[in-house]
């Protein structure tokens, strides 16, 4: 126990328990593994998130940027943050699923040191290469670059993303395998209950959500192989063309479906951990859950659709379908999985601890997120109107800031705190999720109104016909500001159980529930 | 359509979440559990609920979509082409690069009258560019995606006379916030 805090009985622990499936010495390598992936993580949104700093600065007029460096932190930023979360996605999931099964210990070590190499090269390619074509890197910008950054660092961002390809491909497949290695493809995709006679599965709902989203990401990894062969065909001299349609959909094929695979991957680490805290048996895969999933599935192939909204040249289908599947694609995760998540926590009389208070927020914000992705994103009259406006940053960090990073930031304290075995101080409980809320809400509101005021993204600077962006700018820094006190806090509280929780985590379990 | 309603209408529902899962968090001090028939009425209606209401919500957004219907004939056609970091706005064709320069530099300012169906034909000689429509107080009221090899066609009828900028929506490299085009209604 932290020095100086009160004494209370120390509650079961809900993740520290080995699977079946590893040994003991795998379950300390885990444990480890994870914890170097959560402090690689949080070292990195320190950073990347004193870059989003910077920017609003600049947008302010508090801070003189030149365009070039603008761009070379915006897309350090965005990308950055956008592969991050991922990553702190994967490890959580990771991490649950040797619960269950025997994932690889040294294909997920491999992954680490590959990522790290991948995102120093991504790291050389902005900052010293000044590489800035923003986080999609829109074809065919990397090759436009009007002097600002040389041929060197488009090939070295591109070996970033090739490199950073091969090491999630590796995480992907080598989970896969260890799922197959218990259960059938078909059984963990959930069509056993599906379309046979049992009506419940006995793959944990972990399971199955992961075998769905992992398989479904595959697919976005194989439209960034092709992406990146174009790109290299014709970055070579071949004389290659690339259509640039073709390549649009291509790069929002990938950047959406790992986006909604993210969302979908931390909804597990919620149904996870959430029964758990709250005293409820864990959900098993029935009939509801596998639909609700493979619905998904199919839905979110074609919701990145919605993107070409605004190019009039897609085929006129492409666009009703995208329209379509994106208003339909909230109903499954509403009717089911939040849905689920609200009767979970109804009369559970569940200890409202910090980490539970993160989760149940996470999917507040992704049910919040998700009804204006599907309207003011999807519907084309209104694209019309905010396509590539501030309302379209408001939404990406709707979706990740209160939904994405308070469901790992949940999981992460929740896996700390157990390790060092410490409790929380009943202030910071609710000093840090409210500082969160309103940082972030506040935040968000900041780039909706501003958006609706008619300011563009990625704007270094606001002419003068458009000052208000300036304005708003220099509002959102409260917020911000808000919203980082409540990072720093929640570091703080980290950092201090940080050594127990390394000590601790080279102990077995039996030698852990012993100490 | 109207800019303002469909996001208050969007906070609207964003304050039902919240209240929803304020009142469920509220709810968890007392023990109990939901009643599972009762749970799967509720469901099934939120299904049928959620359903039958994006229908509606397809069938009110869909014809009101910005897309050109083939039963209409523009009045006038503008030409616009996208390269970094000016749009070139005429009213002639422009086919290659010194066209563009000297439509830029040089060309008369394209005037249109209010109430014409404006058919603008929009694509760009490098990156991907977006074209919008800033009216004379500077609010966005249209636009559309500027890309190489393809032609978006955009029309719009203009009511209020003055002079509309065309400025980047799509992220172009450094030069972006300062592209610029520009035309009048008159």
């Amino acid at each position: 126990m932290l020095h100086g805090e009160a004494s209370l009985a120390w509650p079961t622990p809900v993740l520290l328990e080995r699977g079946e499936a590893v040994s003991e010495a795998e379950d300390v390598g885990f444990r480890r593994m994870t914890l170097v992936w959560v402090a690689t993580v949080l070292a990195l949104v320190v950073v990347l998130g004193t870059l989003g700093w910077l920017m609003r600065l600049t947008q302010g007029n508090w801070l003189t940027l030149r365009p070039e460096w603008f761009y070379s932190l915006m897309t350090l930023h965005g990308l950055g943050m956008f592969g991050t979360w991922y990553i702190a996605t994967m490890a959580a999931v990771t991490y649950l699923l040797s619960r269950y099964v025997r994932p690889s210990l040294s294909a997920s070590r491999f992954v680490y040191g590959l990522t790290l190499v991948a995102v120093s090269l991504f790291v050389i390619a902005t900052l010293v290469g000044r590489f800035s074509p923003g986080w999609y890197f829109l074809y065919p910008l990397p090759f436009y670059s009007q002097g600002v950054w040389k041929p060197w660092a488009t090939a070295v961002f591109f070996t970033f993303v090739g490199l950073l390809g091969v090491a999630w491909l590796i995480w992907e497949v080598s989970l896969l395998g260890a799922i197959a290695r218990r259960w059938s493809l078909p059984q963990a995709l959930g069509w056993d209950v599906l379309f046979g006679r049992r009506s419940v599965s006995d793959v944990p709902l972990a399971v199955h959500i992961a075998t769905v989203m992992l398989v479904l990401h595959l697919s976005a990894l194989l439209s960034a192989v092709v992406l990146l062969s174009l790109y290299t065909l014709e970055g070579i001299g071949t004389g290659i063309r690339n259509d640039p349609l073709l390549m649009k959909n291509l790069v929002f094929y990938f950047g959406h479906v790992t986006a909604e695979v993210t969302t979908n991957l931390s909804f597990m680490v919620v149904l996870e951990l959430l029964p758990r805290l709250a005293g409820r048996p864990p959900f098993r895969v029935n009939r509801m859950f596998a639909a609700a999933f493979n619905v998904i599935l199919v839905l979110i192939a074609v919701t990145y659709l919605h993107h070409l909204l605004m190019d009039f040249a897609q085929p006129f289908w492409l666009r009703v379908l995208g329209q379509t599947a994106s208003y339909l694609i909230p109903i499954p995760a509403a009717v089911v999985t939040i849905f689920i998540v609200l009767t979970l926590i109804y009369g559970s009389r569940i200890r409202w601890t910090l980490p539970a208070v993160l989760l149940y927020l996470g999917v507040m914000g992704v049910a919040i997120d998700g009804i204006g992705a599907a309207f003011i994103s999807s519907t084309p009259a209104l694209q019309f109107l905010f396509h590539n406006t501030l309302v379209a940053v408001a939404h990406l960090h709707l979706g990740f800031v209160m939904g994405v990073v308070l469901i790992n930031l949940g999981f992460v304290f929740q896996f700390v705190k157990e390790l060092s075995r410490s409790e929380e101080s009943s202030w910071t409980t609710w000093a840090i999720p409210v500082l969160l809320a309103i940082g972030g809400y506040g935040l968000v509101l900041m780039f909706s109104l501003a958006g609706v005021a008619s300011v563009p993204r990625r704007y270094a600077i606001y002419p003068e016909e458009l000052a208000r962006g300036v304005t708003m700018a220099r509002f959102a820094i409260v917020p911000l500001a808000l919203l980082t006190a409540g990072a720093l806090l929640y570091l703080w509280e980290l950092v201090r159980r940080w050594p127990h929780a390394w000590a601790a985590s080279r102990l077995s379990s039996s030698e852990a529930a012993s100490s | 359509m109207d800019r303002v309603t469909p996001v208050l209408l969007l906070e609207v529902a964003s304050a039902g979440i919240v209240l929803v899962f304020a009142y469920v968090a509220l709810r968890s001090r007392r023990a109990g559990a939901v009643v599972p028939s009762r749970a799967r009425r509720l469901q099934v209606g939120l299904l049928v609920g959620l359903l039958g209401f994006a229908g509606l919500l397809l069938a009110f957004t869909f014809p009101r979509a910005p897309y050109p219907r083939r039963a209409e004939r523009p009045d006038r056609v503008v030409f616009v082409v996208g390269k970094q970091f000016s749009f070139a706005v005429s009213e002639r064709p422009i086919t290659n690069d010194s066209e563009w320069q000297e439509a830029v530099a040089f060309g008369e300012p394209v005037t249109l009258a209010p109430g014409e169906l404006v058919e603008f034909r929009v694509t760009s000689f490098d990156v991907n560019h977006g074209l919008s429509l800033y009216d004379p107080d500077h609010v966005l009221i249209g636009q559309v995606q500027a890309m190489p090899g393809y032609v978006n066609r955009l029309r719009f009828r203009f009511t209020k006379p003055g002079r509309y900028e065309v400025l980047c929506l799509e992220y172009c490299g450094h030069g972006h916030p300062r592209m610029r085009g520009y035309f009048f209604v008159k």
